[in-house]
């Protein structure tokens, strides 16, 4: 009697959970086979999908350029999704290695050497026909070039550079009887400023920093040094120049005292895009900056009286000299649609139409790739309405500003430059202690690289 | 074994996902570390030549391997001491002792990130609540995360922060020391400090131990606060093991090398793991 009830209960909980694992294996399918939950305004188009690591009022900016690209096609429809940017570059990488990489990516981080170098970039300059590659080489600027060039094809187009210039508070000035229309020409000039403009407690603590040079990378092209020998493919570290601009620096701040000068920088709340900037709240006269800090002025404190210069050479060095960074545009090997993600850059870019992009680079307060866009008239009327802009725009065509070294070890020698510098800094190291271990870790670091059979390794440094 | 079919299938959820995602990178992180790969281009076979260079050209691995097992030396003791301190103090019979326990137990389960942000602005020179205090007791506090002689001290200290994570189980290990065993001590004359000697923190060795095992794991695994709050500054003074690591795999996409500094960091951790299992029989006491 009881045989047939034991032998239904097993059978009724196996087909049971033969449902169950059915189910949950056509929920696991649904889920990774639907397509995403992105809105699409026109689905008939071929899709381009766009990383970038834009937030905020950043990204609105660019969501209107997307929207301004997609009213003027009929084939494409560019995707724009915001990466956060501290994961932007592995989730890229993982992108790229998984075979589902987005059609293009605006980037900022130094990337280009060591992702080029591993092969994942396309050249854009193979894009192109021979005559328009001719042309912007002829009419970019050429720092904007640079960021963009690895061993002489293009990998990335630069869509705003970030430059830096001196920014100073005029009744800062006006107090210690500076004539605020007559801006310093060297830098031993503005440093002897900065000394009038000092402020300190009853302590004998730093309260205000008139302007204390600080940055080895933004002031060693200045002294006739820098970090590449662009003609020669070389990395230059310990030179004379780089040292004489590292002592320079370092003297400046031996005289407020290290410790003093750690005290009052470390105790500042420093934030990129917000109204904590230092500057704003006077913890500096006069302090180096890049141009995204006149639009920050204009929205956060309209009031505040205050006027921009190019960073004075020192005697006998070079003019507009500096570090040069910049955002930019690049396709990885493995994109979909890679004819749509080049009329998106060059749309963007102004490489297609330059009055047209001139508008967008007014939209973001971005510096633009070549003189056509500055000149353009709507770029001219954000010029206009933002005049402190102009000394950024200045500086744009000098040879003197550079981006970090295009090596595939970018990175790595970016991170050793900074350490050098901050160990000079600190009174840690001497500067030529710092240069002679800076350019160890770099020798070690080639010769490594050169044992483990990276076979472009060409770069050698010039010594002292 | 058809009969644990059902079993099996019910757990082969998180049995997939361990072998897709912990077993077979495990297991490849052994090749890898064997090989030059940067993530998007196929291994190349270099032999043992990133344990070479690790062990005889990278001083910054030396150094990094240094500063992480200080931080073990130091943060691990004072995490057991502080946390048994607390444990016995939260053990008392007192008015309101819940709150108390919940007061100190809230900071370790706040995600660690937001911790490092907020002692950020904790440990700020000028605007700081620490220099702020110390201020007003007439000194002047240091630049805690600028300052090369402060910066490592300030992230070890930071990890008491969580310490009502360990203390929770000590308080546990606490409430199972049989009553007997007091009113034994007491009959035979023991004060308050002998008892702790002599009865609660020999019975508590087996809880201590555990968390000497775990604690030593997670030190040498030390992260999260010093890629958001130093970034190995300043001049590489917090530059930790798992920092150097990451940096090494992600910002330069050196995974072969990185592969085979996560694999000495398996041997270190396993080599003091042993050594502590190794001594146990002598100060742990499992109350038989």
């Amino acid at each position: 009697m009881n045989g047939p009830t034991h032998q239904a209960k097993p059978r009724g909980s196996a087909i049971a959970l033969c449902g169950a694992v059915v189910f949950a294996v056509v929920v696991l399918i649904l889920v990774f086979a639907l397509p995403g939950a992105t809105s699409r305004k026109y689905p008939e188009r071929t899709p381009v999908r766009f990383w970038h690591m834009w937030t905020a009022e950043w990204k609105a900016v660019v969501e209107r350029i997307v929207d301004r690209f997609n009213e003027s096609q009929v084939l494409y429809e560019v995707v724009p999704l915001s990466v956060p940017g501290t994961a932007a570059d592995s989730k890229f990488l993982l992108s790229v290695a998984g075979g589902d990489p987005p059609d293009v990516m605006a980037q900022w981080n130094q990337v280009i050497p060591k992702w080029a170098d591993s092969g994942l970039l396309i050249p854009l300059n193979d894009l192109m026909s021979p005559e328009e590659w001719k042309e912007i080489q002829r009419t970019t600027y050429p720092a904007a070039l640079k960021i963009g060039m690895y061993k002489g094809n293009l990998y990335g187009v630069t869509t705003g550079l970030d430059i830096y210039a001196c920014y100073c508070r005029l009744a800062d000035l006006r107090d210690a009887g500076l004539d605020p229309n007559q801006f310093p020409e060297t830098l031993e000039e503005l440093v002897h400023w900065g000394e009038l403009l000092h402020k300190f407690t009853p302590e004998g603590h730093l309260s205000r920093i008139g302007f204390l040079p600080s940055g080895f990378v933004t002031y060693a092209p200045a002294f006739g040094g820098g970090f590449y020998d662009w003609t020669r493919g070389t990395v230059l570290l310990n030179t004379p120049e780089n040292l004489r601009a590292m002592t320079f620096l370092v003297d400046q701040r031996r005289k407020l005292g290290f410790e003093n000068v750690i005290r009052f920088e470390s105790g500042l709340t420093v934030g990129l895009g917000n109204v904590q900037w230092p500057f704003i709240s006077g913890a500096y006269s006069i302090t180096v900056d890049g141009q995204w800090r006149v639009e920050q002025i204009a929205r956060f404190a309209p009031e505040l009286e205050y006027a921009t210069f190019p960073i004075p050479p020192p005697k006998g060095g070079r003019k507009d000299a500096g570090w040069v960074n910049g955002n930019f545009m690049i396709i990885p090997r493995g994109a979909k649609q890679v004819g749509g993600a080049w009329q998106f850059i060059k749309f963007w870019s102004g490489i297609e139409n330059p009055k047209r992009a001139a508008e967008f680079y007014a939209w973001g307060g971005w510096l633009p790739m070549c003189p056509a866009i500055a000149e353009a008239p709507k770029y001219r009327e954000f010029v206009e309405k933002n005049p402190q802009f102009k000394t950024f725009l200045d500086v744009l065509p000098s040879e003197n500003i550079q981006p970090t070294p295009p090596v595939p070890y970018q990175v790595y020698l970016w991170d050793r430059i900074t350490r050098a510098d901050d160990a000079a800094q600190r009174g840690s190291l001497t500067p030529q202690a710092a240069l002679e271990r800076l350019e160890k870790e770099i020798d070690r670091e080639i010769a490594t690289r050169r044992q483990f059979g990276y076979e472009d390794e060409t770069e050698v440094k010039s010594r002292t | 074994m058809r009969k644990h079919w059902a079993g099996y299938a019910f757990i082969s959820p998180w049995l997939l996902g361990f072998i897709v995602f912990t077993a077979v990178p495990f297991l490849a992180s052994i090749y890898l570390s064997f090989t030059r790969y940067d993530i998007v281009s196929a291994p190349v076979w270099v032999g043992s030549a990133n344990y070479d260079r690790l062990l005889r050209g990278d001083p910054l691995f030396w150094k990094s391997l240094g500063i992480t097992f200080k931080y073990a030396v130091v943060a691990v003791p004072v995490g057991i001491i502080a946390g048994v301190g607390l444990a016995l103090l939260l053990n008392l019979d007192i008015a309101g002792i819940s709150v108390y326990r919940t007061v100190f137990y809230i900071p370790s389960i706040v995600p660690v990130v937001a911790t490092s942000v907020i002692f950020v602005w904790i440990l700020n020179p000028q605007i700081g609540l620490v220099n702020g205090l110390l201020r007003r007791l007439g000194a002047t506090g240091p630049a805690w995360l600028q300052d090369t002689r402060w910066a490592f001290w300030s992230l070890a200290f930071m990890s008491l922060w969580g310490v009502g994570g360990s203390m929770i189980i000590y308080l546990a290990g606490l409430k199972d020391v049989p009553a007997a065993l007091y009113e034994a001590a007491i009959i035979d004359g023991a004060g308050a400090w002998q008892r702790t000697r002599h009865v609660t923190l020999p019975m508590m060795t087996p809880v201590i131990f555990f968390n000497l095992v775990m604690g030593v794991i997670g030190s040498f695994q030390y992260f999260t606060e010093a890629y958001i709050m130093t970034q190995g500054g300043p001049e590489d003074s917090t530059h930790f093991y798992a920092l150097y690591l990451f940096n090494r795999a992600w910002r330069y996409l050196d995974m072969g090398y990185a592969s085979a500094m996560a694999w000495i960091l398996f041997v270190v951790v396993m080599v003091f793991t042993t050594l502590i299992f190794r001594t146990h029989h002598r100060w742990v006491h499992y109350g038989d």
